[in-house]
Order: structure tokens, then C-alpha cells, then sequence
């Protein structure tokens, strides 16, 4: 976009017998817009028209040669001109994993639009393997869900985006996961709290794993609050093994609402969402 | 290196907790899969059916040199492999006992497979010797003559599989810190 462009239009005199003087005149038109060519004489019995234009600044245009014919311009011949730049960097490439059919959806930022047909793939590479197209963007998303069986559980792997067009490819950065440590975990459930020890201000709640990450290492953390108070209190690294959790320092005869959360224990681990909240009033 | 030297080498640290959770879900999966076969042929328990055992016996991958006191990694992980690689192929009598659960063994198969290149990577990086077994569908399913049969040998395939992870996932256990 925005450098110059040439064209060429030839035409045969012999077809151009019904014309009073048999001198073709040959115009051009950019889209709407009529432009003025250079004509000569070509060789073989030929008229050529050149045609520059200085800076075509639109991304589409169509370019027609035309002919005066019978003091009607003729529309002779066609050309359709692209133009756009080399596609942007695709950037903030970020995947997470759904327990339910193990698909990795990645998402990303699209690059600056080049204006141009782009092709947008997803690359994975597994250590020691070569790259692999893993899944392609539909309907210009930015993101695709790459199938488990392209998947390798429990060792990095590096994915990428690549966009490409006429005019060049950009790549984004590498991600390198496991793709279990980004994995969507679901929210654990707060099963049962009580006063223990009793007649003290701490608590006691058991609470357990969703199935589906029961076999996981997990990180949790629980917050609760009174509930008459908006903000919550939180209590973080709680290993992630089903079974109890004591609090201390709760109010006597007081409503509390408990909710709890859990994540993997990689940097790029996702929060589950907040349990389905449990309320419990302390003992007076 | 030696064993002991290893077993305080990060990545493989990060190695063996990570496939001790890898090891735990195939076992919840198979636990689950040896649910469906008890809720679906009423075939739950070994002792229900020791007149019927397969015979000759099914394929029982061996675990031997897991068991001994400081054994070698190598030999004990080479095992695994090539177990996991069996019964990622018998995996095939259950594809045809339960279609409708295809989508569950398929993915134990996945499972089973990634699970061996996970070793099979991991035993390189320690410079580890490592044998490469052929493609994944090397043997075909064994063959039962009747239906019943068929049923007991997933059931055992099953069983035989469960145990296997037991033994495979303390071998890593007992190299973890």
C-alpha cells in the first residue's frame, strides 16, 4: 500500500477496423476515477498504453483499460489490484486446557491488518519433533482449540502463531507449556464446617477436589467474610489434597459465607472459579 | 549417573511428579472403565471369576526389576515402557467390548502413549539407553471365541492394567522426593 504501480494495455488495430479513422484511443479508469496513459505504436501491428500511478493508497481497486469507440468509452480489459502490507505480529498468546476433552484452546491478539488474504495458523512443536500445524483459526477468530490427539500430557511443548500473505509472514512469541499447567480446573466443594475445637473461635471445614482433578496437584485458598462485611478475607496455600482446613479468629455468633478456589501450582496456572459459596454462623 | 545422584537432579524431579500425576489420572481412568464393565456385564470382582480366567492367560506386562530394592532405572523404566505399549494394544478388546465408550479408551490409549515418550524423552535427557518399540498398533487385540469371553478377558485386560499402574506409579514414587 501506498507504492507506485505500473500497467500495460495493448490493443490490435485489425480489430479495431470499424473505427472512422482505425486509430484507437486507449483511456483508463481506477475504479471510478480516469486516468491518463502514455500510447504508442507497438510492434506487430499493436497500440500500447502505460499507465503509472505514483501512490495507490486503497486496498482494493480495479483498473480498466478502456477504448473510445462510436464516441462511447469501451471497456476493454480488467485488472484487480491488492495491495496491504507484510501481516503484523500476532502477540498475547495464551491457552488453557478443558478437562472435559483434554482440547487446548489457545487464544491471541491479531497483528495490524495488512490488508491483505491472510492464513493463520497455530504451530506446536513437541521437544524433539518437528513443527506441526496444529489447528487453524475459523471465521477470522483469533483462536482455535488444538484436538488431544496432537497433544503431549506432562512435557513442555511450544506453540506459536504464524499469519501469512502475498507479501510475508510474522510469528508470534513462543509459548512453552505442559499444557496440564493450564489446565481449567473446576471449583472444589465445600462439604461440611464446624466449631472445632469447640467453644474456640477457630473452624473447621472439610472440603474436597472436583473429580475430574482429583489425581491433580493442587494449590487452593479460601476466603470468607461476615456477612454484613463486603470485603473478604483470604487464607492461601492450602495444599491441594482433599480433607480439612482450621481457621482461627472468627467472631462469636456471627454469619460467615466461606467460598474456595483452587489452581495449579505452575506460574501459569489458571484459578478455578470460587466454590459454590457455604454459609455458617459461629457459635455464641 | 548413578541413581542417587540423579534422584536430586531438578528435572527429574520435575519429571517423575509430573508423570506420578500422569500415572494417577490413567489409573482413575481405568478405575472408571472397570466400573462400566462391572455396572455393564455385572463382571466386578477376580474371585467371582477364577474358573474363566483367560487361558491361555492374557498378557501380564512385567514389572520385576521395578520391584527389587535399588533397582536400575533403566531396566525398571524400560518395563514400564514396553508394558504401557502392550496395553496400549490389548486397550483394543475394550474399544470393541464398549463402543460407547470409545472416546474414554481412546483417550487412555493417548494416555498410555504419551506416558511412555514421557520415560522414553526423560531416559534420554539422563543419557539414558532407551529401545525404540515399534508403531503403536503392533499387535492386534488377542481374539475370544465367545461373547462372555470376551467380557472376561476386557474385565482381566482391565485388572491386569490397574495392577500394572499400581506397581509402575510406586517404582516412580520411590524414586520421587
Amino acid at each position: 500500500m501506498g507504492s507506485a504501480i505500473t500497467a500495460s494495455c495493448t490493443i490490435r488495430r485489425e480489430r479495431c477496423r470499424g473505427l472512422q479513422d482505425g486509430q484507437p484511443r486507449i483511456s483508463w479508469l481506477l475504479d471510478t476515477e480516469p486516468m491518463a496513459g502514455r500510447q504508442r505504436r507497438g510492434v506487430g501491428g499493436t497500440e500500447v498504453s502505460e499507465l503509472s500511478v505514483p501512490q495507490l493508497n486503497r486496498p482494493q481497486a480495479k483498473l480498466w483499460c478502456c477504448m473510445e469507440w462510436n464516441g462511447t468509452k469501451q471497456r476493454v480489459g480488467m485488472a484487480e489490484i491488492r495491495a496491504g502490507y507484510p501481516p503484523g505480529k500476532p502477540s498475547n498468546l495464551s491457552c488453557l486446557l478443558d478437562l472435559g476433552d483434554y482440547g487446548l484452546t489457545c487464544r491471541w491478539q491479531q497483528g495490524a491488518d495488512g490488508h491483505l488474504p491472510t492464513n493463520v495458523m497455530l504451530k506446536c512443536a513437541m521437544s524433539r519433533s518437528p513443527a506441526v500445524t496444529c489447528c487453524t483459526p475459523q471465521n477470522g477468530h483469533s483462536q482455535c482449540t488444538v484436538p488431544r490427539r496432537l497433544l503431549q500430557l506432562y512435557r513442555p511443548m511450544e506453540l506459536w502463531v504464524t499469519a501469512s500473505n502475498a507479501l510475508g509472514t510474522a510469528e508470534s512469541e513462543r509459548l512453552r507449556i505442559d499444557p496440564m499447567d493450564v489446565a481449567k480446573l473446576d471449583p472444589p466443594t465445600l462439604q461440611s464446617i464446624h466449631s472445632v475445637p469447640p467453644q474456640t473461635n477457630c473452624v473447621t471445614l472439610t472440603w474436597a477436589l472436583a473429580p475430574r482433578n482429583a489425581h491433580m496437584e493442587l494449590c487452593c485458598e479460601l476466603r470468607y467474610r461476615a456477612a454484613k462485611d463486603p470485603t473478604w478475607d483470604v487464607v492461601t496455600g492450602i495444599a491441594g489434597h482433599a480433607g480439612n482446613v482450621q481457621h482461627c479468629k472468627f467472631l462469636f455468633g456471627m454469619l460467615y459465607h466461606f467460598q474456595m478456589r483452587c489452581r495449579r501450582d505452575s506460574a501459569r496456572g489458571y484459578w478455578s472459579e470460587w466454590s459454590v459459596s457455604r454459609n455458617y454462623t459461629t457459635h455464641e | 549417573a548413578p541413581l542417587a545422584e540423579l534422584s536430586g537432579d531438578h528435572d527429574f524431579q520435575l519429571f517423575l511428579h509430573k508423570n506420578l500425576e500422569f500415572t494417577r489420572k490413567i489409573r482413575g481412568d481405568v478405575a472408571a472403565l472397570q466400573r462400566v464393565v462391572c455396572d455393564t456385564f455385572q463382571l466386578c470382582t477376580e474371585e467371582e471369576l477364577q474358573l474363566v480366567r483367560p487361558d491361555p492367560p492374557l498378557m501380564q506386562a512385567p514389572l520385576d526389576q521395578c520391584h527389587k530394592r535399588g533397582f536400575q532405572a533403566e531396566v525398571c523404566f524400560g518395563q514400564i515402557r514396553a508394558g504401557l505399549h502392550s496395553y496400549h494394544d490389548s486397550l483394543g478388546t475394550v474399544l470393541q467390548l464398549l463402543p460407547e465408550h470409545t472416546a474414554l479408551v481412546e483417550t487412555l490409549q493417548l494416555d498410555a502413549a504419551n506416558l511412555s515418550s514421557n520415560i522414553q524423552q526423560q531416559m534420554e535427557d539422563l543419557g539414558l539407553d532407551t529401545v525404540t518399540l515399534p508403531a503403536q498398533q503392533r499387535s492386534p487385540p488377542p481374539a475370544f471365541s465367545t461373547r462372555f469371553q470376551q467380557q472376561v478377558g476386557g474385565f482381566f485386560i482391565l485388572a491386569n492394567f490397574q495392577r500394572f499402574l499400581e506397581t509402575a506409579y510406586r517404582a516412580l514414587r520411590h524414586l520421587a522426593r
